[in-house]
């Protein structure tokens, strides 16, 4: 499965960045985008990011997918706008979603996760004293690794819905939804429990014994 | 050394017994545990590892309590769920084996080398920056498997790892566990498997009913299983 805004090397100029100027550009973006609200300008700002997504070349159909998504979630949106009367507020906030949406998968799609990771963990640097250094980038993995997972527990909740012919009842899809995350989060805690991550931040780090273990021999 | 003292678990909520108070020394090399679905395997198997707490009684790894030292026992204590997905913490299989070198390698540089070496031995060289969620069940609990014996536990306890693979894999993981020179407790629901260790405890109703050789355990359970469905024994 191909999930939207993973990594995929290539040698665009946004490829070649560093994790850190885009990030901040993207942050920047975000700033400029609020600050200008005429209807003109939004939609210009809108199309130069569509632009700088089709120039990283995103995997085709799950980008048009996402797109036709956020667009369906701008439009509505706008629609709400525009029947308060607010016509060009409404333009405004569909670009506005449209043109971010875009520039953040561009920046996902041209960085490795790991680089991402890095830099979640230096900007938490200087609160280590409250948040030990390897929380905030394991934050992020988790969510990055939970977003697949909750896709395919939404998935498999509207088919086994549609199999059970309720697919019209919107509880039908969203309580097993909700549990089963909740569920996947519980697990996923265990998991970590097991693995003794995030044991440092609760006891003195014990300095590790190099102990190797005799590999395993595959079985082939 | 795994040693139970009357160890004890309840339902949090209700107080029901889920485990009934247990005593047990587990040294053997090869340990088996099988027993019907919602019996306590899982909850014994816990309780090793301190991912569960007896509400009575001690269990000890090593001599250490589970429940004063538990990051301590957990670092001799490798654990394998049945779920490769719920074990599985890192998006990529690289970055989730690198996890389990944390504590052990600080430079990074060798953290992806022995992430890579272990990634290798396993099975999976070319996985390495493979989305997790793009590998297949057998190859996930490959992973998971690798990411267990990167932090060099000296007890592997497995709960049911092969439950949710094919045949092919199922031989694969069984044999590949089977071959680790650590101590070894595996749940499972596959009888034969179940016969090959030293040493093989039936659980029912929340309580070990049978405990020692293998086949003496497989014909035990089958009976029990068998009186439960008919009402009379075989
Ligand atoms: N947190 C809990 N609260 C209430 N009941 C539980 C809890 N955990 C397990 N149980 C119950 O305890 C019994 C044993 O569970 P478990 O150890 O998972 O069995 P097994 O692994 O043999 O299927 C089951 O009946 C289960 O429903
Ligand atoms: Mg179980």
């Amino acid at each position: 499965m191909i999930v939207l805004g993973t990594y995929r090397a290539g040698s665009s100029p946004l490829h070649r960045l560093p994790a850190l100027a885009k990030v901040l550009g993207l942050i920047a973006w975000g700033i400029v985008t609020m600050i200008f609200t005429d209807p003109v300008t939004s939609l210009g700002i809108a199309a130069a990011a569509v632009l700088l997504l089709i120039s990283v070349l995103p995997p085709l159909w799950p980008t048009v997918k996402g797109m036709a998504f956020i667009v369906i979630v701008a439009a509505l949106a706008a629609a709400y706008q525009v029947y308060r009367g607010d016509f060009t507020m409404g333009i405004d906030i569909a670009a506005d979603l449209v043109g971010l949406f875009s520039v953040s998968i561009a920046v996902t799609t041209s960085t490795p996760m790991g680089e991402l990771l890095d830099l979640a963990a230096a900007a938490f640097r200087p609160f280590r004293k409250v948040i030990p250094p390897a929380i905030p980038g394991l934050m992020f993995a988790i969510m990055i690794r939970a977003i697949p997972e909750v896709a395919t527990i939404m998935r498999q909740s509207r088919d086994a819905a549609k199999a059970r012919g309720v697919q019209r009842s919107p509880q039908a899809l969203m309580i097993p939804t909700a549990t089963r995350t909740v569920g996947f989060a519980l697990d996923l805690g265990a998991a970590l429990h097991a693995r003794g991550i995030g044991d440092e931040a609760t006891e003195d780090a014990v300095p590790a014994r190099r102990t190797r273990l005799p590999k395993p021999k595959p079985t082939q | 050394m795994i040693e139970f003292k009357d160890a004890a678990v309840v339902a949090p909520d209700t107080g029901v017994p889920i485990l009934h108070p247990t005593s047990l020394v587990l040294d053997e090399q090869r340990i088996t545990i099988i027993g019907a679905n919602g019996s306590g395997k899982s909850t014994l198997a816990r309780l090793i590892n301190g991912l569960a707490l007896p509400v009575e009684g001690q269990v000890l790894v090593d001599g250490l309590d589970t429940r004063k030292y538990g990051s301590r026992v957990r670092r001799k204590v490798g654990f394998l769920f049945t779920d490769p997905s719920q074990q599985l913490i890192m998006p990529t299989a690289l970055e989730d084996v690198m996890l389990s070198l944390r504590r052990s390698v600080r430079s990074k540089d060798e953290r992806v080398k022995a992430a890579l070496a272990a990634l290798e031995d396993i099975g999976l060289g070319n996985k390495g920056d493979v989305s997790v969620n793009a590998l297949s069940g057998g190859q996930r609990q490959l992973l998971a498997l690798a990411g267990v014996l990167t932090a060099t536990p000296t007890i592997v306890v497995a709960d049911e790892p092969t439950t949710l693979l094919d045949l092919r894999w199922k031989a694969h993981v069984g044999a590949l566990l089977h071959a680790l020179p650590i101590q070894l407790v595996e749940v499972t629901h596959d009888l034969e498997a179940a016969t090959r260790a030293q040493r093989t405890l039936v659980v029912d109703d929340g309580a070990v009913v049978f405990d020692g050789n293998p086949d003496d355990a497989v014909a035990h359970y089958r009976d029990l299983m068998y009186r439960k469905t008919v009402g009379t024994s075989a």
